[in-house]
């Protein structure tokens, strides 16, 4: 592909830094801050375009472990049942096609099942659904931690 | 009462109009000249024969659309800031309800004269504030560029000048006789031990599902976590809500703390509150393996000088709360507050809402690191 997405945005950065931001006045500090800002996320977007499909999809991988993992351990009354055959269908339906929307369908699935165990989660059911949140949700918030990591925030 | 309804009156007014708004068409900055035109039209009203110069944007910030203006009445200049509402803010408050406190706190801590205010917008396009300018700077003009005083960097030269008045205005704050005050707005959540820990829930809960907050497990499991370990309130103070380092004023060369600001989230509550929010690490530094909240003090440190100044003793159980509460309130600003706002180019500055949602994963993390901890549980008796 001719200009692929790499040129495209290198060529769209040169513009806003060496063209544009020297054309701002300095009292246009909204302007300055947002330009500054512009190029940061596109810099950042470079660097990462090829790799966001992977890390789409490997986001809806984990929704899918967790899912699973939640549907075979966490036990209830009939609202937890319901909620746990939510998940199920969630992941049934999560073929890849459309990773971001199945990812969230997951994920609403699982916030259902978490208030389920609220009102009728047997003991063991709201033990095990802790447990398992807490770990498999360690382990994405240190992918989610590295992928965000080129914003500055973050002391990793 | 409706327990999942119970709130604070002004939140749920907050609530109501950001729920209206999300259907009004795209917000764009203002310009300078639009608002000399408005600041001109509000004081032939406000100040009659006084005119206005000098407009221009106040950098940085993440939430308010803020300009500096000079107002010559009678050959005399005087500096004010303009502090106006976007149409979406990344977090949502009430400009009079915070008019009414600067007010109140003349005189007891450094806070920002508030001269003018218009909460219903009849002269600007949003509800806005006017106070006098105050000296000073909210970091040090070494520390570099860094988005809305996060993490701030102060040194061990500033940082011996400023900690010994941060502690004592914030312990100044939770001293506040706010029953004699008379506050107007200002409502007092003791229907039950719950209602200060249940009023902050429920709003911000709420504040979630209006800003279509995606669901993510830990947020799920921490949801309902707070609203199953809500503590009582033993002593209801004035709590600041936003007190950190990057939200006061001071003077670079003598160190000496100028004005407290950002007050718009200030209500009655528990003191733990505000201590858990000076805590969160996003707004602290790390010197090798050293956190010091605000770059001020370590942890332990903070709590110990507290009680020591404050002469409360602060419940490790409750502090523990609010330590996951507020990691989830950063969680639904970043994550669903500043995001909805830009979604619906409805602020001044989506491009940076959009930056800063990136330390929603932090706080996700967070929360994952608070939930798994029962290291608090060894100090609670």
């Amino acid at each position: 592909m001719t200009p692929n997405s790499d040129e495209r945005l290198a060529s769209i950065i040169r513009a806003l830094t060496e063209v544009i931001l020297p054309q701002l006045p300095p009292e246009a500090s909204l302007a300055q801050e947002q330009l500054h800002l512009s190029v940061g996320h596109l810099q950042i977007l470079r660097a990462q375009f090829d790799a966001i499909p992977a890390y789409e999809r490997e986001e809806l991988d984990d929704a899918i472990t967790i899912g699973k993992a939640l549907k075979t351990g966490v036990s209830g009354g009939v609202l937890t049942q319901q909620a746990v055959a939510g998940i199920g269908a969630a992941i049934a339906a999560a073929d890849g096609s459309h990773v971001r929307g199945q990812c969230q369908a997951i994920h609403d699935a699982i916030d259902a099942l978490v208030r389920a165990v609220a009102v009728d989660g047997d003991i063991a059911g709201k033990a095990e659904l802790r447990k398992i949140i807490l770990e498999l949700e360690h382990v994405r918030a240190q992918k989610d931690r590295r992928w965000f990591a080129p914003f500055g925030f973050d002391t990793l | 009462m409706n327990m999942q309804m119970d709130m604070e009156s002004v939140n749920r007014r907050i609530l109501d109009r950001r729920r209206a708004n999300r259907s009004l068409p795209p917000y764009r900055a203002a310009l300078s000249s639009e608002i000399t035109d408005m600041l001109s039209g509000f004081f032939a009203t406000a100040r009659p024969g006084a005119t206005i110069s000098a407009v221009r944007r106040v950098g940085g910030g993440a939430s308010k659309e803020q300009f500096f203006f000079t107002l010559t009445d009678g050959g005399h200049d005087e500096s004010y800031l303009l502090r106006m509402d976007p149409r979406l803010a990344i977090t949502e408050t009430d400009r009079e309800r915070e008019f009414i406190l600067l007010q109140a706190m003349q005189g007891i801590v450094p806070v920002p004269e508030a001269v003018w205010v218009d909460p219903n917008a009849e002269f600007f396009p949003q509800p806005a504030a006017i106070m006098k300018v105050v000296s000073g700077v909210t970091k040090p003009s070494s520390a570099g560029i860094k988005v809305s005083g996060l993490g701030t960097w102060l040194g061990p030269d500033l940082r011996a000048k400023l900690r010994d008045q941060f502690m004592d205005y914030l312990v100044t704050i939770h001293k506040f006789n706010w029953r004699t005050a008379q506050l107007r707005g200002f409502e007092i959540p003791d229907a039950d031990p719950q209602q200060a820990a249940r009023w902050s829930y429920n709003y911000w809960h709420e504040l979630w599902h209006v800003d279509d907050g995606e669901a993510r497990p830990i947020v799920s499991l921490t949801h309902q976590w707070l609203a199953d370990n809500m503590p009582a309130c033993d002593e209801l103070v004035m709590i600041h809500g936003d007190y950190r380092t990057g939200n006061y004023l001071f003077d670079e060369a003598s160190g000496r703390i100028t004005a407290l600001l950002d007050w718009e989230m200030a209500r009655i509550g528990d003191f733990h509150e505000d201590l858990a929010w000076v805590l969160m690490q996003v707004f602290g530094t790390f010197e090798g393996s050293i956190f010091r909240a605000s770059d001020l003090f370590e942890r332990e440190e903070f709590i110990r000088i507290y009680e020591q100044r404050s002469g409360r003793t602060v419940n490790r159980k409750t502090l523990h709360y609010y330590d996951v509460m507020s990691s989830w309130k950063c969680f639904i600003i970043t994550a669903a507050n500043g995001m909805a706002a830009a979604r619906a180019q409805h602020n001044h500055q989506d491009v940076l809402l959009t930056f800063l949602a990136a330390t929603n994963v932090m706080f996700a993390d967070d929360l994952v690191r608070l939930l798994s901890d029962n290291s608090w549980q060894g100090d609670a008796a």
